[in-house]
């Protein structure tokens, strides 16, 4: 055959045909496609019927619907070869539009909204009781019965030794069920040493108690028409935020006042109608000269006030406006201007609350704002300070004879209820060294105060027990670790936010089976008293968490764990008691001013519900929502300054510095901010874990851990707001 | 010809003056949505989110500062069609700008609802509408996304998870849209609430209002009727008609809504004359 132009057409004609026909072809492009792509696993969520289920969120007291998915079939794949996955699961926590507080609204807060992936990350739960193998390092799982006995043997054995004041323990919240049961554990297990997270509600409660004689009280948000915020993050994590923030929409549409002071441009100070930038940690003190103008002129209430001349007498020599000029950086007449708006405005109220850092704030600042709202005249009225109804709550039942036993063993050594004066007296070893440490629900290594003392002391005692939910700071300090259950798959409680008017009451009960392992708080503690028995099971005689709720519920249980919440009906209005202006404390609490001690620069901390600082750690998401500059130089610290006071220390917009403290050094960038107030180094708060896994260890500094605490004058309860700072350029 | 001609015109209305930038429509979105996190969130020009929180400032020096928020969905551009109350067609001609670009029909226009569709399984990632787009809006998935120690279990089968790859942006949670038809199929109403998005419900200041802007019953209508005077849209001047509309009192806000000129005077466009 001759090889032309015909033979060479059909020749290549039928090659490419038979080629095309053979299943070469194919399977070159399907191995090319899949070599060249080489697509990783995508997860496949499981369909199936769909529950919504109503339940409380304690850490930012939201009430919420959780939506639950029965699932019709379990996918086996990669992340779970054995298809053993639980059926229900959770795809969604949202707000639940019929709790009143949130005016039906139904809106969350960032740490609602993802809450599952803290519940669901099971790289950072603990997942069954471990114990620490001292020789190698690593955690050996144990059986809650070993744990159990290990911690009670323990326990036991320090009582035999009379030493029991040696255990020291850490709550998240003494008013929660699981802190009752704590305290009366103790209490009944004779040692003094217990302390909780320092809160504003302990300092309101203070304040009220003693110039009210009524410690519940809230601020009438709901129905006040001019607000006056003073140095509050009102929007920033004030109380519930869902309910502050169903108030201040109540105040846009029906053309309320809010006035914020601050020293820093923030969220509630651009919010505001007015922001009055004052200087940090003045506050108290501008409401005392609002409280001089309100008297000299005559725009003070009238109605008997204990205690007002001397009152009187401490205002006028030490608080004119004029004398609080220096102090508060603001004019005399700018004072003046705004005490005489507040005494003029109707339904005006005066807010004080947790400072920036969500510390518990001074007595002194407190007081100044309830002076300046009794002088106002709204106590018990509709927008001003109301005394809260009582909780539909029993309190624990405790055996008379038992739990007085256990206290007056309680009352025989000195302890310490502060966390900032407990750590600093357990390294000294004075008097003594604690020789074990229980953290119940709460990460003390990580929160304030002073986060980097206390991890201290844990390295230091011989025993650490954690109940927690999560290998937090705290939990990776300790010896034993208990697994507690998140509020998704566990029983608990939340009373009241801070300076609310209404009492309410939030609920959480099990709804998943996440760790299978963890109980809750409350429940581990249950089982540690029963095992110890004597007075320590006879101030606790409950089965268990669910059944200690039952009992302080009583009747009223099956509804609210089926609602998720109770709330107070109406805002109860009216006030009867007397008013004590207690010019003598006032005066020693504010007395004490932090001195700078010739260091450059203020520390302070910038609150934000895109990091939270609560109980509860961030979440990988909200990683995803903070500012652009927040964490703009990957994982360092971002510090906010004023770029006047930039110039003056030759520092460039994201310059690297170093800050030094008393408590530390640490390297940071500066951002330049214009709403930075000069003088001042702003820090955000709720960052820089250690612990908590790739997607939020060292992401930024730990505000906690590098802030200065001090005790307040008069309650002793640590203050850490403002930490004076060197900046060096590096 | 007006673009919008079906019996839907989904849009959203956004109170700056009510937001406190909390972030909670960010986060109620990404479990709405199945959205993942990288290892490292910290790089935002790879961080994906549907709905992302913008902070501005008026630029002025302590203490007259003062900052605000625009939470920024996708904007549903809706090409030519002259924006609410005005029926014209846009004489400029202009068009939804990662639609008119996309060469795989992953992205369309629905005329029924008015919402710009993402199709993930279409899109074969050249990323034109990444750049078309003038809002940032849409986001390329560069990496895997990893859903560690039972992550994935929290996932919503409403919404398939995508791969890397591909383009991802907010579709108005267009499967509640779905859900509520199904509603109405079976017998039931087919209300306002029926059709909300994550973000909406979040709020907890109720800044963000979404509904049918072709319903003068919807609230969505009504806040522009009302307020005509405080809308307004981001970079209007583009002619990319977004449904996506603004509030606020405070002209420096509005004034960062678009690239304006030091001294030039803020363009109103005729939002609801």
């Amino acid at each position: 055959m001759d090889w032309d132009r015909r033979a060479f057409v059909k020749f290549a004609v039928g090659g490419v045909t038979g080629l095309h026909l053979s299943p070469l072809v194919w399977k070159l492009m399907d191995d090319v496609s899949i070599w060249t792509q080489n697509w990783s696993w995508v997860p496949n969520p499981a369909d199936g019927a769909l529950a919504k289920a109503n339940s409380f969120n304690p850490a930012t007291g939201t009430a919420v619907k959780v939506r639950l998915i029965n699932s019709r079939i379990i996918p086996k794949d990669a992340y779970n070869p054995d298809g053993k996955a639980p059926r229900t699961r959770a795809i969604r926590v949202e707000g639940n539009p019929e709790y009143p507080l949130g005016l039906g609204i139904g809106g969350v807060v960032p740490q609602d909204a993802s809450a599952l992936q803290n519940a669901y990350l099971g790289d950072v739960r603990v997942k069954a009781p471990m114990v620490l193998d001292k020789t190698t390092g690593v955690y050996k799982e144990i059986s809650w019965g070993a744990a159990i006995d290990m911690v009670a043997g323990k326990l036991a054995q320090l009582k035999k030794a009379d030493q029991a004041q040696r255990v020291v323990a850490f709550g998240d919240n003494p008013d929660n069920t699981t802190g009752q049961i704590l305290k009366a554990f103790m209490a009944a297990y004779g040692s003094p040493n217990l302390a909780f997270a320092p809160r504003a509600e302990d300092t309101l409660a203070l304040a009220a108690g003693l110039m009210l004689s009524q410690p519940e009280i809230g601020f009438d948000l709901l129905g006040a028409k001019y607000i006056l915020s003073l140095g509050t993050p009102l929007l920033e994590g004030f109380g519930a935020p869902v309910a502050v923030r169903a108030a201040f929409t109540k105040w846009r549409q029906g053309g309320a006042k809010l006035v914020q002071v601050e020293d820093r441009a923030s969220v509630t100070a651009s919010q505001a109608a007015k922001w009055v930038a004052c200087a940090p940690g003045s506050q108290g003190v501008l409401a005392l000269a609002m409280c001089q103008v309100l008297l000299a002129k005559g725009l003070a209430a009238e109605g008997s006030l204990n205690g007002l001349d001397d009152f009187k007498a401490l205002v006028d020599s030490k608080f004119t406006p004029k004398a609080a000029a220096h102090a508060t950086g603001l004019k005399p007449v700018a004072i003046e201007a705004l005490a005489v708006e507040f005494g003029q405005a109707k339904q005006a109220v005066a807010v004080c609350g947790p400072g920036p850092g969500n510390e518990p704030g001074r007595l002194g600042d407190f007081m100044a704002v309830l002076a300046l709202n009794a002088l106002k005249g709204n106590l018990g009225k509709p927008g001003g300070v109301v005394v809260r109804g009582a909780l539909p709550l029993k309190p624990l039942a405790a055996p008379a004879g038992a739990s007085a036993a256990g206290l007056k063993g309680a009352a025989r050594y000195a302890g310490h209820s502060n966390p900032l004066t407990m750590a600093a007296a357990a390294l000294a070893g004075d008097p003594y060294k604690p020789k074990m440490a229980i953290i119940a629900g709460a990460n003390p290594a990580y929160r304030g105060p002073q986060a980097g003392t206390f991890a201290k002391m844990l390295r230091q005692v011989p025993f650490v027990v954690a109940i927690s939910s999560y290998l937090d700071e705290s939990a990776t300090l300790a010896d034993l670790l208990l697994p507690a259950g998140t509020f998704l798959e566990s029983w608990g409680d939340a009373v009241t936010p801070y300076g609310q008017a209404q009492a309410s009451y939030g609920l959480h009960k099990p709804l998943l089976k996440i760790q299978p392992k963890s109980k809750a708080v409350g429940d581990a503690l249950l089982m540690l008293a029963a095992k110890l028995g004597g007075e320590v099971a006879a101030a606790l005689p409950y089965k268990s968490m669910a059944e200690a709720l039952k009992a302080r519920l009583g009747d009223g249980f099956k509804k609210v764990a089926e609602k998720g919440w109770w709330v107070q009906e109406k805002v109860s209005y009216g006030f009867n008691g007397s008013v004590d202006l207690q010019a003598a404390t006032i005066a020693k609490s504010l007395g004490h001013q932090a001195a700078s001690h010739g260091h450059s620069l203020t520390l302070a901390a910038v609150p934000s519900l895109r990091t939270c600082n609560n109980s509860e750690p961030i979440t990988p998401h909200m990683i995803k929502i903070l500012t652009d500059d927040t964490l703009r130089f990957k994982d360092q610290t971002v510090v906010e300054i004023n770029p006047e006071t930039a110039k003056h220390l030759h520092l460039h917009d994201g310059d690297l510095v170093t800050v030094d403290s008393t408590e530390g050094g640490f390297q940071a960038r500066v951002k330049f901010f214009a709403g930075a107030r000069p003088g001042m180094l702003y820090m955000p708060v709720g960052l820089g874990h250690t612990a908590f896994g790739f997607y939020r260890r060292g992401r930024g500094g730990n505000y906690n851990a590098v802030a200065k605490a001090e005790a307040d004058a008069v309650t002793g309860l640590p203050v850490w707001g403002l930490t004076p700072v060197h900046v060096r350029k590096v | 010809m007006p673009v919008a001609t079906g019996e839907h015109l989904y849009g959203m209305v956004i109170d700056v003056d009510k937001c406190t930038g909390c972030g909670a429509c960010s986060v109620a979105c990404m479990s709405e949505n199945n959205i993942g996190t990288l290892p490292d969130e910290t790089d935002k020009i790879r961080s994906i989110t549907w709905l992302r929180v913008y902070q501005i400032d008026n630029g002025r020096p302590y203490p007259d500062t003062e900052v605000a928020f625009f939470p920024r969905p996708c904007m549903h551009c809706g090409g030519s069609w002259g924006g609410f109350f005005q029926q014209d067609a846009d004489p400029e001609g202009h068009h939804t700008p990662c639609v008119s670009v996309c060469p795989a029909t992953a992205t369309d226009y629905d005329d029924e609802t008015g919402i710009v569709s993402q199709i993930p399984t279409r899109c074969i990632g050249c990323r034109y509408c990444v750049a078309a787009c003038p809002y940032h809006a849409r986001y390329f998935n560069w990496y895997d996304v990893p859903w560690p120690g039972g992550l994935e279990q929290s996932l919503s089968p409403y919404v398939a998870p995508r791969m890397r790859g591909v383009v991802e942006k907010c579709t108005f949670c267009y499967h509640r849209y779905q859900q509520a038809r199904d509603k109405e199929f079976a017998g039931g109403e087919f209300g306002e609430m029926d059709y909300q998005t994550a973000c909406t419900e979040a709020c907890p200041s109720g800044a963000i209002t979404f509904g049918d802007l072709n319903n003068p019953e919807h609230q969505v209508s009504k806040l522009l009727r009302q307020r005509h005077k405080h809308a307004f849209r981001l970079l209007e001047r583009l002619g990319t008609n977004p449904k996506v509309y603004y509030m606020t009192k405070r002209e420096w806000v509005r004034k960062r809504a678009d690239n304006y000129l030091p001294g030039e005077k803020i363009h109103r466009f005729a939002v609801g004359s």
